[in-house]
């Protein structure tokens, strides 16, 4: 495994419910991300089909693997290149089950994929409306690190990095669709996630406006001590390159020691309280 | 069906605290029917047809209908020729060209919306809307125009469905068998203007309206594909006609996206 690895962070805007231009940009952002020497090159959330898709979600969504995820290991290998995309996935079993689902394809094809967890569904966001919740954190063992993958909503809830982290991941993908009046909370929570579990966190958002909700972008990679390590544009598209050394996480977990101070008996008592909220 | 639907327009009368219904009566199969049920629903005395003629469009025939329904279903009827204030309006835009038809015409159903509403504000009555189904998803009416309403009863139904609920409340046959059109320029006529029946239409919006495919629907139908993604791309994109405002969300809350309100008052 490598030591230290160039990350990406596509910032995009998509045609929203057009699999094949948003795969033209992805191609064309993975080339120059390419040139640019990143091993790993990620999307923002749905960005294979756009955020706000409402009921065209049952039209666009695909299985994994599926054409769209067929073009993208084409493209993986041309490159030898990671790749992580946001897509709707469409379950095999059923017909109209979906998945608010990131797929992770490396330059030997196909790798895994990590189903949204928190599906939020307040304020503009209907997501239980459409998708099915998923039920498993994700750290994949790559020739780039141990990878996990959360998804937007998911940061809010500390015990998603914090599975993903003691599942192993030492770098933490999070693809985002967040719309501008929540960037606040975002800049924050990802710092934390990082801080918290002592791993790098990339955090790759949206931009662009579709159905009146402005993606702020701001995407960034955070070291695990909460520095911000590089830094997209807000609002506008941007693809900018930050390295991940992975022999700078152990200082710091050993200066802020939180792995270590894990106390298993109150996920217990967590648990139990959260039950009865 | 019939009793739904008056159920619909009697209770919503009643929230409004509203002492009638105006509708925009052309003499089209949907106004008649709309402003029939409207009469069984809530009495034809609280009921008032208003027709809203003028001259490019004028036709006797309509008006005659317009005459019948009202004496058949017992509602009073109120004629105003548009014509001169049309004429106004058109004068006073500078930069008016009177060989577009579609501006022109939408001025037409715009002005006849201002009418409509005068009507009810003085009178405190509702405005009852006519669009249909068919017309409504393919975005076949003038924004903010002929769509706009406080209570629209047969939105919900196919055009091919109100033919039969006219049917059977007993709107007179020349008016359920007559070619529907929007009257916004002399000869227009719906099912030439959109190139497709509405037996066809409706079979085609059915299929998108339960997430059919293009192909299968086309399929099914025995019809070609650029047909049923014609009509289902006029669907899609004329999604800003009948939703609320677009606006872009700064707040916590904003009006027309997240506010979640009721908006009956009761």
């Amino acid at each position: 495994m490598k030591e230290k690895i160039n990350i990406a962070l596509a910032q995009i805007s998509c045609k929203r419910g057009d699999k094949e231009a948003n795969l033209k940009k992805i191609e064309a952002k993975v080339v120059k991300a390419r040139e640019q020497g990143a091993e790993l090159v990620v999307f923002p959330e749905l960005s294979l089909t756009g955020y706000v898709l409402r009921d065209q979600l049952y039209e666009v969504a695909e299985n994994i693997p599926g054409p769209s995820v067929n073009t993208l290991e084409k493209l993986a290998k041309q490159n030898k290149v990671y790749i992580i995309v946001g897509m709707p996935e469409l379950s095999e079993k059923t017909k109209a089950t979906i998945y608010n689902t990131a797929v992770l394809i490396g330059p030997k094809g196909y790798i895994g994929k990590y189903r949204k967890m928190y599906l939020p569904t307040h304020s503009v966001f209907e997501e239980k409306r459409y998708f099915r919740p998923g039920y498993q954190a994700a750290a994949f063992d790559t020739e780039i690190g141990k990878l996990g993958i959360i998804i937007c909503y998911d940061v809010f809830f500390p015990e998603v990095s914090r599975l993903t982290r003691l599942k192993g991941a030492q770098l933490i993908v999070c693809i985002s669709a967040s719309p501008g009046a929540r960037r606040a909370f975002f800049e924050t929570l990802t710092a934390a996630r990082a801080i918290e579990n002592t791993v790098f966190l990339a955090y790759v958002n949206l931009v662009g406006i579709e159905d009146g909700l402005q993606f702020w972008g701001g995407s960034r990679l955070i070291g695990p001590n909460g520095k911000v390590l590089v830094k997209a544009k807000y609002d506008e598209e941007d693809l900018v390159i930050g390295e991940v050394d992975y022999s700078t996480i152990k200082p710091i977990e050993a200066f802020v020691p939180t792995l270590k101070d894990l106390r298993p008996e109150l996920f217990d008592k967590l648990k139990e309280h959260a039950e009865k909220l | 069906m019939e009793t739904r639907v008056k159920r619909f327009i009697k209770k919503y009368v009643e929230k409004a605290g509203a002492k009638g219904i105006v509708v925009g009566l052309s003499g089209g199969i949907d106004s008649c029917t709309t402003a029939a049920l409207s009469a069984l629903a809530i009495g034809g005395d609280k009921v008032l047809g208003l027709t809203l003629p003028e001259q490019e469009t004028y036709n006797m025939r309509d008006m005659e209908h317009v005459k019948l329904i009202s004496e058949k279903f017992g509602f009073k009827i109120e004629t105003i020729d548009i014509t001169p204030a049309l004429e106004e309006i058109y004068n006073s835009i500078p930069i008016f060209d009177p060989a577009d038809k579609l501006c022109k015409g939408n001025i037409k159903a715009r002005l006849r919306i201002i009418y409509i509403y005068y009507y009810a504000n003085k009178l405190n009555m509702l405005v009852c809307g006519s669009s249909d189904k068919s017309e409504t998803m393919i975005g076949y009416f003038t924004k903010w125009g002929d769509i706009a309403a406080d209570i629209s009863p047969i939105m919900d139904l196919f055009k091919t469905q109100v033919r039969k609920l006219a049917d059977y409340i007993g709107i007179p046959k020349e008016i359920v068998t007559k070619p529907a059109s929007p009257m916004l320029w002399p000869g227009q006529l719906a099912e030439e203007e959109l190139g497709i029946k509405y037996e066809t239409l409706d079979l085609i919006l059915y299929g998108l309206e339960h997430f059919m495919k293009t192909e299968e629907i086309a399929e099914q139908l025995g019809l070609k594909k650029e047909l049923v993604d014609r009509i289902k791309n006029r669907w899609l994109y004329t999604e800003h006609k009948r939703q609320g405002l677009l606006t872009l969300k700064v707040g916590y809350r904003t009006v027309g996206k997240d506010f979640r309100l009721f908006r009956d008052p009761c």
